[in-house]
């Protein structure tokens, strides 16, 4: 579990871009954070890790304080930044080196791991495309059976088969005693593989909830004509008139198109968290 | 559609200890980061360290046929340890050039205390070993070529056959030089700290201008009490010159002594306990 009180955090004192952000995270979910860009979502998932610490308020990661880094701490999550890092190493001699610092670790899992995402063992892993590194890193890091993964901007670098095999491959082990956190501004490529959203904006939480509770409390369907424009997050054209999302007043059915969610609720903050609160 | 879950099916998690000790100091993680450390970058780790040693060799010669003897050994001695070792620790957080490898490196679960003690081993203990057990292979080919290429039959055999000996690791130099590169080498890991891009460079021209500055200081300061000066290196001695003789203002023997037993333990103490700390609040 992730558990953040009034967390505030600024790479300046007097700029933060955090201020008194609370938030729980339980095992059992694939979360999705969305913000725009600079919004600090890798900075989130920096504090969480301990690369970086907050300047006030707390972070409790499994119960472990990650400012401390401890090694039972860090043996329990793992965090794949953006860009990622491979030394000059096979693939059999990067898994000698790095799996014994992670206690869980399976190699059966791993080669499987690198199978599904058709990462080839061609010599060294740096020679390796950056989305061939990424998904190695993606499986490795998946092999070590971490509680907590973060994962920054995964889908970053891979064409679009390896996104299609990322997701699978993600939901299939993803089990109810993990959280598994990604960040990106890649919305489309998280549709059906997270749980819940979180979306943060000027420093301030805007939403965190459940695909299902979004879907009960928003409709996003397309109409032909405006009406009731207080009742509307969010509005654009499109070929059969406007994609809207609008308070789900009537319990309609519908799927949450992420993407016009987060316009919808960067866009209407203040009407967003009124519905979301009741 | 929903993608759906997987029922748990991998092995338990690994039982946490979260115990300090544990937590600081792990025999056995601390063997599999001190393999890591060696065996991550070969090329660099042990082809800076052939090549170091190359340019020692070539120092050498150069220095003996063109100088003398005693400065070849002197200043190969000099540069092979607290230049080479200075290099060498800029590599242990080397990681901090890109923001994927410094993150990777702060997030491995290893505690910062092995961190820093991995650095420090390699660093402070088995390069200045390596390096000296080299040197003393070296030094003793071309004190033994010399010896063999005099004449026994020739004048002033043993005179010349004795002005040229192995340089010993217990001679002023080496004494001098023992702290100097920890010293150096404590700057070093601070600075790669603190300069996450090209910390080399920017470390050893931190370096150069405080020595000049310290030097510049020093200097003045002496200008201000003294007349005649010849030279003033700081906290050891002020020349004067007195005619054409020069004479040495050394520091009396209770504030040198303090001040000796700071630079040659005391320094590398604070610096490599500076670096672990700057390590341990490292920030990425």
């Amino acid at each position: 579990m992730i558990d953040i009180q009034n967390l505030s955090f600024g790479y300046k004192r007097k700029r933060l871009l955090y201020k008194n952000l609370t938030l729980k995270l339980e095992a059992g979910s694939i979360y999705g954070l969305l913000g725009k860009n600079g919004a600090g979502k890798s900075t989130l998932l920096k504090n969480f890790i301990g690369l970086l610490f907050p300047k006030d308020g707390k972070i409790a990661v499994n119960g472990f304080e990650p400012k401390k880094r401890w090694p039972s701490f860090l043996e329990t999550i793992y965090f794949i930044p953006e860009e990622v890092y491979v030394p000059a190493l096979t693939v059999e001699g990067y898994k000698n080196l790095f799996s014994p610092f992670y206690p869980a670790f399976n190699e059966k899992q791993f080669y499987s791991y690198l199978d599904q995402l058709d990462v080839k063992d061609k010599g060294k892993l740096n020679g390796l495309s950056f989305g061939q590194q990424k998904k190695f890193i993606i499986a490795f890091a998946l092999a070590c059976n971490t509680q907590v993964l973060l994962l920054d901007e995964p889908t970053n670098g891979l064409d679009i088969p390896s996104k299609i095999k990322f997701r699978k491959l993600i939901a299939s082990i993803f089990t109810d005693d993990k959280i598994i956190f990604i960040s990106t501004h890649q919305i489309r490529d998280l549709d059906n593989l997270i749980d819940r959203v979180i979306i943060v904006d000027n420093g301030e939480l805007l939403l965190n909830a459940s695909v299902e509770d979004i879907s009960e409390k928003l409709c996003f369907k397309t109409v032909s004509k405006l009406s009731n424009p207080d009742e509307i997050l969010y509005s654009e054209d499109s070929l059969k008139g406007f994609s809207i999302v609008t308070k789900n007043t009537n319990a309609e059915e519908s799927k949450v198109n992420l993407e016009h969610l987060f316009n919808a609720i960067t866009e209407k903050p203040i009407l967003a968290k009124a519905i979301f609160q009741n | 559609m929903q993608l759906r879950k997987s029922q748990s099916l991998q092995k338990p998690f690994f039982k946490i200890k979260t115990s300090i000790m544990n937590n600081t100091f792990n025999a056995k993680r601390f063997g599999f980061l001190f393999k890591k450390t060696l065996l991550e970058k070969p090329t660099q780790m042990f082809g800076f360290t052939g090549l170091i040693f190359l340019f020692i060799l070539i120092l050498y010669y150069l220095m003996k046929t063109f100088a003398s003897f005693q400065a070849a050994q002197n200043i190969s001695f000099l540069w092979g340890l607290v230049g080479g070792d200075f290099i060498l620790t800029s590599f242990m957080f080397g990681y901090f050039s890109s923001t994927a490898s410094g993150s990777f490196y702060l997030t491995l679960p290893v505690s910062n205390f092995e961190k820093w003690l991995s650095s420090f081993v390699i660093a402070g203990i088995l390069y200045p070993l390596i390096f000296m057990a080299f040197y003393r292979i070296m030094d003793a080919g071309f004190v033994a070529a010399y010896h063999n290429s005099l004449d026994p039959n020739a004048p002033f055999y043993k005179i010349r056959y004795d002005s040229v000996y192995l340089l010993s690791f217990n001679d002023r130099l080496p004494r001098i030089v023992y702290p100097m590169f920890l010293v150096f080498s404590g700057i070093m890991l601070i600075g790669s700290l603190y300069f996450n891009k090209v910390a080399l460079v920017k470390v050893a021209l931190a370096i150069c201008v405080l020595f000049l500055s310290i030097y510049g200081l020093n200097y003045m300061f002496a200008s201000l009490m003294f007349k005649n000066i010849d030279d003033a290196f700081p906290f050891q001695h002020v020349a004067i010159l007195v005619g054409k003789e020069v004479g040495s203002v050394e520091l009396p023997k209770k504030v040198h002594d303090p001040i000796w037993y700071f630079i040659n333990f005391g320094l590398p103490v604070v610096l490599w306990g500076v670096a672990f700390i700057r390590l341990r609040e490292k920030e990425f």
